[in-house]
This record gives C-alpha cells, structure tokens and sequence, in this order.
C-alpha cells in the first residue's frame, strides 16, 4: 500500500576512516534546500501522472469488454468499477451514513486513528522484541540457529490464517479486541526489525571491535557504544518495512477481530455496500494508504534526526 | 637497556589453525625484553608475523605457548586495566561521535567522571594539535587527522606503552613523514613506551631508539639493532649520513634473515 522509501538495505556506510584522504570540510550538507523544494514538487508531478493514468484509461472505454487497437482491457471502465476520481474526492464531503450529518471523511479519519494507534502499539512492542531477539541472536548463536527457520515460518504462515486464532487466544485469555490486533500488527512487525538489526549489530569493522577490547570494554559496553550506535541506520531500515507491515496487521487484525472499529472495518463494510457506492471503498483504501505514507514518511523524519551526523548522505 | 623491562617475551609461539594440515607457524620462539621508555620499530616483510606478536602483546590474540608480561603483569590483565593504548591501521573513529567523543571514550569505559574525561580529552587533542576540530566529526578531517584523533584517543587514559600497528601505513608519503614527526614530537611530551610495527625500513630507522628485524615464515626475531641517533630527530636528520648508515645497516639485517624455512 504505501510505496515509498522502504528500501530494506540502510545507505552504505560512510567510507572508512583513514582510507580516503578529502580535504577537510566544513560541517553542512550542499544542496538541501533545492532538495526540499524539488521533493514535493516530484511527489505532486507522480500523483498528477497517477491521476491521468486513471482517467485516462477510463476515458478509453465505457463498458466491459473495450478493446483498443485489438488488445483487451483488463479492467472494465465503467464507473461501477472505476469511479471518477472527482466522485472519489466528493464522496469524502458527503455524509458517512443516512442519517448522520458526519461527512465520510471525518468518519474515516475517525477509523483510520484507531488503526494507527493499534499498528503504533504493534509497531513499538513488535520493534522492541524484534531487537531483543536480534541481541539474543548475536550472543547465543545455537539459539539463532535453531530459532531462526521458525522465525521465517511464522512469517510465510498466511496472516489470514493466524489473525482469527490469535483473535480467539486473546479473546480466551480476557483480552480486549484491540489488543488482539495490535498483537497481530506486532507479529507482523517484529521480523525485518531482528533481520536488519542483527546485520546492523554486526556491521561494526574489526577494527573497531579490536580498540574496544583494547581499552577493556566489557560485552555491555560493546553493545551500548559501538554495536547499536552502528546498527541504527539498519535498525531505521527495518523499522519502515515494520511500519508498513503494522498497518497491514492491524487492518487484517480489524477484519477478524469483532472490534467494529477501524479502517479495517470501514473496507469491509464500504465493500459489503460496494455496489451502493463504489467510491466509498475507494475513499476508504486512499486514505488507509495515506496513513501508512504518513507512519513511514513521520518515520524518516526520525531516522533523518537520529543520523544527522553520519557521513553525508 | 639501562631501563627496566616494561615488557617481555619468553619463548612466545603462535600457531593459526594448529592441528589442521593448514597450520601457519606465525610466531616461532620469540623472546624479546623491552625496556621502559623505549621506542621499538618491529620491522619485517608481510608476513612475518610483526604484527601478530604486537596483538599476543595487546591481548587481542592469544600466543600458543610461552609467557609474557605487560607492565608486570598478564597481557589480559594489563588490557583490562588499560596500561596501554593501541593505535591500528585505519583510525576506526566512531563516525557517530564527535571527534571530541571520540578521544573521550577510553576513559568513559574506564568510568571516569565526565568533568574528568572531558578536561581530558581536551588536553589529548590540544597535545595532537587538533583542538579546534573537537566538534567536527571523523567524515570531515583527512586520513592523517583522523589518524591523529586515533594517537590522541589511545593516550587518553594515560597508558604507560602505546601500541602502533603500521599506523601510518594508510597515509600518502608526504603526510607520513609529517605524521613521523609529529609522533616523536608527542613521544617526547608523554614519554610513554612505545612498540611500532612497520614495514618501512626508513620510518622504523628515523622514530626509533631500537629496531626488531624479523623473519619471516616462521616469524623470528632475525636482529636487534639499536639507533643511536640523538633525540630530537627532526627532518634534517633524514639527510644525515649516520641516518643513512643505519638504513644500511637494518636493511642488510633484513635482507641476510632467512626468509623461509626450506633454505634453512
């Protein structure tokens, strides 16, 4: 759903110390301002293309079945199953529910929090273990080995399949909906953040981990000064394709879990009524989408306050 | 050596993959004593396990048999009680640390106060002359400064021996002859003992008061040879005809050491 900036491998590390020989530079970093002025402009200019995209094979056809130039489209062009976009956008300002003066966007934003706040939790308690079991990886290598096929396991088990029986363990055990579904966020979270945290937690040089031991640092302080300072560019890496991962767990999570809220909840209900109004679903998958930019770009945001020192990018 | 030793190697082995049909003899026999105060050059074609005797000193490796003492004591011991500092061939600054963070952690694991550290390693970059850079970060300064930041960051906690590995090996020969200097010049400001392993004939003839040649395959100590050469030796030293006497002298040592063992 969201498409940007999830690469998974973090910017090579800077070039290694004493290698190069550039002449010494002044702090700061040339070029930034043209690059905020021409990142928008770029996003605007794909969304603009996206845009045209879609009207634009609408306008090639009007029902099932078109061809143009002897090849058939895929997607029939009507307005049940392509709405216009402007009917899309309008649909927002229009009231969620008969009999209910609250605008459909409004509504959705609504839901769309509650997701955000489950996957956040997800998200957060997922990162916190996927780091843990990175650690753990580093210093038990049998347990990494006997746990890591498991690992991958899990997550190549299809969500649909798992998300109603952690649904009904939670359920069982007194838990609320929500917690259910942040659970699943969470299972979907933890896994690139222990992936790319054990790379990064061994990226350090040898010769690094040599000065170290030099000056008596014990494994504690191997980890906290050196191990983690340096996993934290992949540690960011991970974390965007666990934002995204949370999203997704927390609106599949929605789907089995009898929260009645979310904007899980509200797909499935805009595709229940979808021949009612088929931008509805549409109005409620945008703005899903546009949640999860917001999680990953919030996101960089960190990752570009915590790195700021590192070598320029 | 009128000094008392500071170090010394007895009858030192170190064998790689020992048991296997790959065994590498890399140490063979070493005994050395090296006296407080000393500038050592370990001096040796590649291979000839210079730079693995210099890490049995360090405690980074261990020898396969013999003893050996560090300031009195057991190499681990001395390592852990940070008796010396190391410098290695690549700086290996900590690039998410100011250079000022840098030189600070030796005494931060030592668990030193921060007023301490930091008036500490103050006076560590003001000694290597880089004092104004203690805010930038390792990215921004050349491969001799960052070097400098390593030399400054390895005396910090006040070691009595600093270890160099080929520490100058990475660097152009204009800023290793600078660099050269500088070193002896902060040698005479610290007066710690000092155990330099290079490959360059000339730069162990010009810093040290005492070359070890070694062989190679298996690593031996081939030949001790003093320098006599009155401290402080500054660039015109280099064009003295006792310099160039002593480059003669170490590079027929070096070249008369058995190189391998079959033409022994």
């Amino acid at each position: 759903m969201t498409a940007t900036n999830i690469s998974a491998s973090p910017r090579p590390p800077a070039a290694r110390n004493g290698r190069t020989d550039p002449a010494p530079r002044a702090p700061g970093r040339g070029g930034s301002l043209l690059r905020r002025l021409t990142d928008p402009l770029g996003a605007l200019l794909v969304m603009a293309a996206l845009a045209c995209l879609w009207e634009g094979y609408k306008a090639l056809g009007r029902a099932v079945g078109d061809t143009v130039l002897g090849i058939g489209l895929p997607v029939a062009t009507d307005d049940l199953s392509m709405p216009h976009l402007w009917t899309i956008a309008g649909s927002l300002a229009e009231p969620a529910r008969a009999g209910d003066p609250t605008s459909l966007a409004v509504y959705l934003i609504g839901e769309t929090t509650v997701t955000l706040r489950e996957a956040l939790y997800g998200l957060a308690a997922g990162s916190l273990l996927g780091l843990a079991l990175a650690v753990l990886f580093l210093h038990v290598a049998p347990v990494s080995k006997g746990l890591m096929p498991w690992l991958v396991a899990s997550q190549t088990v299809p969500l649909v399949a798992i998300a109603p029986m952690i649904v009904i363990w939670g359920g069982k055990a007194g838990l609320p909906p929500w917690a259910a579904v942040t659970g699943i966020a969470a299972y979907l979270a933890f896994f690139p953040v222990t992936i790319n945290s054990l790379r990064g937690l061994k990226s350090p040089p040898k010769v690094q981990l040599d000065f170290m031991r030099s000056v008596g640092a014990g494994p504690a302080r191997v980890l906290w000064s050196l191990r983690f300072p340096a996993a934290l560019p992949y540690v960011f890496a991970g974390l965007r394709l666990a934002a995204t991962a949370s999203v997704v767990g927390a609106i599949v999570g929605e789907l089995s879990a009898g929260t009645g809220r979310g904007i899980g909840r509200a797909i499935l209900t805009s595709a229940y009524y979808y021949s009612n109004g088929p931008e509805k679903l549409y109005a409620a998958v945008l703005v899903a989408a546009i949640a999860g930019i917001l999680l990953v770009q919030v996101l960089a945001l960190l990752e570009r306050l915590a790195l700021r020192h590192r070598h320029a990018r | 050596m009128a000094e008392p030793a500071i170090i010394s190697v007895r009858k030192v082995n170190k064998v790689f993959n020992g048991g296997s049909d790959r065994a590498v003899t890399a140490l063979e026999d070493i005994d050395l004593t090296i006296g407080r105060g000393e500038f050592i050059s370990l001096l040796g074609p590649s291979g000839c396990g210079k730079s693995t005797l210099l890490r049995v000193m360090a405690d980074l490796t261990a020898p396969t048999s013999g003893t050996l003492t560090v300031n009195g004591k057991a190499p681990g011991a001395a390592r852990a009680d940070r008796d010396y500092g190391m410098v290695f061939q690549q700086a290996g600054l900590f690039e998410w640390r100011s250079v000022l963070r840098n030189v600070e952690l030796p005494l931060q694991v030592a668990g030193a106060k921060k007023e301490v550290y930091r008036a500490k390693a103050e006076e560590m970059l003001e000694l290597v002359r880089l004092r104004e850079f203690a805010g930038h970060y390792p990215w921004q300064l050349s491969g001799g400064m960052q070097q400098r930041v390593a030399i400054a960051r390895a005396l910090s906690a006040d070691p009595e021996i600093l270890f160099m590995d080929e520490p100058l090996g990475a660097l152009d020969e204009m800023n290793r002859e600078r660099l050269q200097g500088e070193l002896l010049r902060i040698w005479g400001d610290v007066r710690t003992t000092v155990v330099f392993v290079t490959h360059s004939i000339s730069e162990a003839v010009f810093l040290s008061s005492r070359v070890v040649v070694m062989s190679a395959r298996p690593g031996r100590v081939a030949a001790c040879i003093d320098v006599d050469l009155p401290y402080p030796r500054t660039a015109a030293t280099r064009t003295t005809p006792e310099f160039f006497e002593k480059v003669k002298d170490v590079r027929r040592a070096l070249h008369e050491a058995p190189s391998e063992r079959a033409a022994a």
